[in-house]
């Protein structure tokens, strides 16, 4: 749990400090901390950065960002840091959803697109130059109503596509009961509600259920958007506030949320389940169970970075795990801007400067590993003019 | 002849200007929306109009559908038969709800109600007409929807009229969303209706009067007649509202596509909450087809806006006759 902040105190170069001075108050190293004179400039973030080229851009650069509206609040709390450490880089995010992201960036609009997903295939073939870079890890709980049961309930990525497809209507259907021995179950009515706008979250639980439910991989599939099958008495909610909400009105509700609301979540009485990982474990969506899935899953994440990390072998691998990407042109109109895009991007997955705890925590996001960090570095040193 | 000023010259070219400004708009949009939708309507023929699966594929998927030269994400398919469904049977059952209810608020609040209560309620009116389409659609999936479907609609649904009975959920549903679309269109029709009453002629009001005819016999054979054209018009008006709201419907309507709503209480989708819901996603379609679909899709809407126009301006016209027993036009 405390690793991140170990990782920062570790590091207290002067460097680091003065890169993280700009928001994290719960370091108490940062109150020393020079703040805004990075005169190092071209010393690197971080380690293993030399190749990167990072550093203070020689004139100003303002990034422009798009997309995810779960990334979005994470990249408002690092513009700061991020201005403090390089005094010519702004960082300007907006949301807009993670195909507008895309297609922002596609489009040259933007120099970064935010995204829950991956690209696809038929992208990256189509816009050769477009990479997609992790920033952070998110994750999604599975969230229920029941009032009464106070043992968090187990549960398989098979019987979740069974509640969505309309065919387990009760919570105390034998399929449910034998994954809970000793738990009372009510006869309650299962209402499954599910997102109505375009979703990340959607793609991810949607590709849990596809790795898990062979009906429904030929079925519904995944993306951000699928065609849901009929249950009876389904909901469906506006983002993630709106499925805590609506979860929250709904006794016999199941809802995936993701991890950012999932403090609003328990706050509003939902239980969380523990969902069953490819090694038969119940686990829940704790930083070390995520860290776990990613480092885990690392050895098939190809060199594009385009990977699931759903359905993770380890016996305390949490199933519904993705990156956040930022969707970037490995070529860019100069080198300037390829200098600050590098920058940014080597800052925020540092987590001794970007993806510190303190930073992390209003999302609930987890810092990319180690095991991982030399795959994106070399994706990001790919960015130049 | 009235000489013309150089005032007057550089009044009527501003003036012919701005008179051309919605004409060009909205040839502009056409224009947009024809030149976006070309691929799809090229890809789809006539099955989006006889089809019911309105699916953008599996973006993630290795192969393409191709059809007459253009691709589509795998598994593909374009049919829009049941949002033209929703989208009509909403929006008029909330015009059969709306327009009753309008017309006879607007008689009772100009005939009936004491002038001094007249101009404070007038404003609440025109305050309802004001608020945004987000926060009915807020209050209609969070408070108005579970009140009725647990004080109204299982009352409704124990009745087991046929397509007016099932399972009715937690209130999101057709039902619901016709409910919340009439409630958004009662406004604009009866604040249209208050003026067109407040333009009847007094005098033929002061003759019906006269005659002998009671208050109720006076709205009956002089007020109705004489404003029931503007009446259809204001329904227009409030048609092509209910017609094209999107935040509204897309929270409430349940966004459930591919098939009819199996009663009345079921989840279903429009045209237009269909465009806001899927549009992001179709975004990252590198095909580009999702977002050629969705065009389509939009510029179909805008086509069923321009009919429903033209026929209530019909019918406006075929009961434009005699209206008045004294004469129109005074």
């Amino acid at each position: 749990m405390k690793r991140p902040i170990a990782l920062a105190l570790v590091s207290t170069s002067a460097l680091a400090v003065a890169a993280c001075g700009g928001s994290s108050s719960s370091t108490p190293t940062t109150a020393s901390a020079p703040g805004g004179t990075v005169a190092s400039a071209s010393t690197p973030a971080g380690s293993g950065g030399a190749s990167l080229n990072t550093g203070n851009p020689s004139s100003p650069v303002t990034l422009n960002e798009s997309g995810s509206s779960l990334l979005f609040p994470y990249l408002q709390v690092l513009a700061s840091p991020l201005q403090a450490a390089y005094s010519n880089i702004t960082l300007a995010p907006t949301a807009g959803g993670s195909g507008k992201g895309i297609s922002d960036a596609t489009a040259g609009t933007t120099q970064l697109g935010g995204s829950d997903a991956y690209l696809s295939p038929g992208q990256m073939a189509a816009n050769s130059s477009l990479m997609n870079i992790p920033i952070v890890i998110s994750s999604q709980a599975v969230d229920y109503n029941l009032a009464g049961v106070t043992t968090p309930l187990k549960l398989t990525g098979n019987v979740l596509a069974g509640m969505y497809q309309g065919k387990i209507t009760k919570w105390n259907d034998p399929a449910i009961a034998a994954l809970n021995p000793g738990v009372t179950l009510p006869s309650t009515t299962i209402v499954p509600v599910r997102r109505v706008d375009s979703s990340g979250d959607t793609f991810i639980f949607t590709s849990f259920l596809s790795k898990t439910n062979p009906a429904w991989s030929s079925g519904p599939g995944f993306g951000t958007t699928v065609t849901w099958p009929a249950a009876s008495g389904e909901l469906t909610a506006n983002g993630n506030p709106g499925m805590v909400q609506t979860c929250k009105a709904t006794p016999g509700c199941i809802a995936y949320i993701g991890i950012s609301s999932q403090a609003a979540a328990q706050s509003a009485g939902l239980g969380e389940a523990m969902l069953q990982n490819q090694a038969g474990q119940y686990v829940t969506p704790t930083q070390a169970n995520v860290t776990s899935a990613v480092n885990s899953g690392v050895s098939s994440v190809p060199a594009n970075l385009a990977a699931p990390l759903i359905y993770e072998p380890g016996a305390t691998s949490y199933p519904i795990v993705n990156f956040e990407y930022l969707v970037v042109k490995s070529t860019q109109p100069d080198a300037n801007t390829a200098k600050a895009i590098r920058t940014f991007l080597a800052f925020a997955i540092d987590p001794s400067t970007g993806s510190t705890s303190a930073n992390l925590a209003k999302e609930q996001f987890v810092a990319l590993p180690s095991s991982v960090i030399p795959k994106v570095q070399a994706a990001i040193a790919k960015i130049g003019p | 002849m009235i000489r013309t000023s150089g005032g007057d010259r550089s009044a009527k070219l501003v003036l012919s200007a701005a008179a051309m400004i919605p004409a060009a708009a909205l040839g502009f949009v056409v224009f947009e929306m024809v030149k976006e939708a070309y691929p799809a309507i090229v890809f789809n023929g006539a099955r989006f109009f006889t089809t019911k699966t309105f699916t953008i594929g599996n973006l993630y998927g290795t192969g393409v559908e191709v059809r007459h030269g253009y691709k589509a994400a795998q598994g593909a398919t374009f049919g829009i038969l049941p949002l033209v469904f929703g989208t009509l049977v909403s929006s008029l059952i909330a015009l059969v709800l709306a327009v009753p209810v309008s017309v006879l608020g607007a008689i009772l609040l100009v005939e009936r109600i004491p002038r001094r209560l007249q101009a404070p309620l007038g404003v609440f009116l025109e305050l309802l007409a004001g608020v945004p389409s987000v926060v009915f659609g807020l209050w209609g999936v969070y408070t108005f929807g579970p009140f009725v479907a647990r004080d109204l609609y299982r009352y409704i649904s124990d009745l087991h009229i046929p397509w007016l009975t099932g399972a009715v959920g937690s209130g999101q549903g057709l039902l619901t969303s016709s409910l919340v679309l009439a409630i958004m269109v009662v406004p604009i029709v009866a604040a249209t209706t208050r003026e067109l009453i407040h333009s009847v002629p007094v005098l033929t009001k002061e003759g019906a009067t006269a005659l002998g005819l009671t208050p109720l016999e006076s709205v009956r054979v002089v007020t109705i007649p004489f404003i029931r054209t503007g009446i259809i018009a204001a329904a227009l008006l409030g048609w092509g509202r209910a017609l094209g709201e999107t935040i509204a419907v897309l929270l409430i309507s349940g966004n459930f596509l591919n098939a009819y709503p199996k009663s009345i209480f079921s989840s279903f989708s429009t045209m237009a909450s269909t465009i806001a819901a899927l549009l992001d996603g179709a975004l990252t379609d590198a095909t580009g087809m999702a977002v050629h679909a969705l065009a389509e899709l939009g510029l179909v809407l805008l086509v069923i806006t321009l009919l429903t126009n033209l026929a209530g301006r019909l019918v406006a016209r075929r009961l434009r006759g005699p209206g008045l027993p004294v004469g129109r036009g005074v």
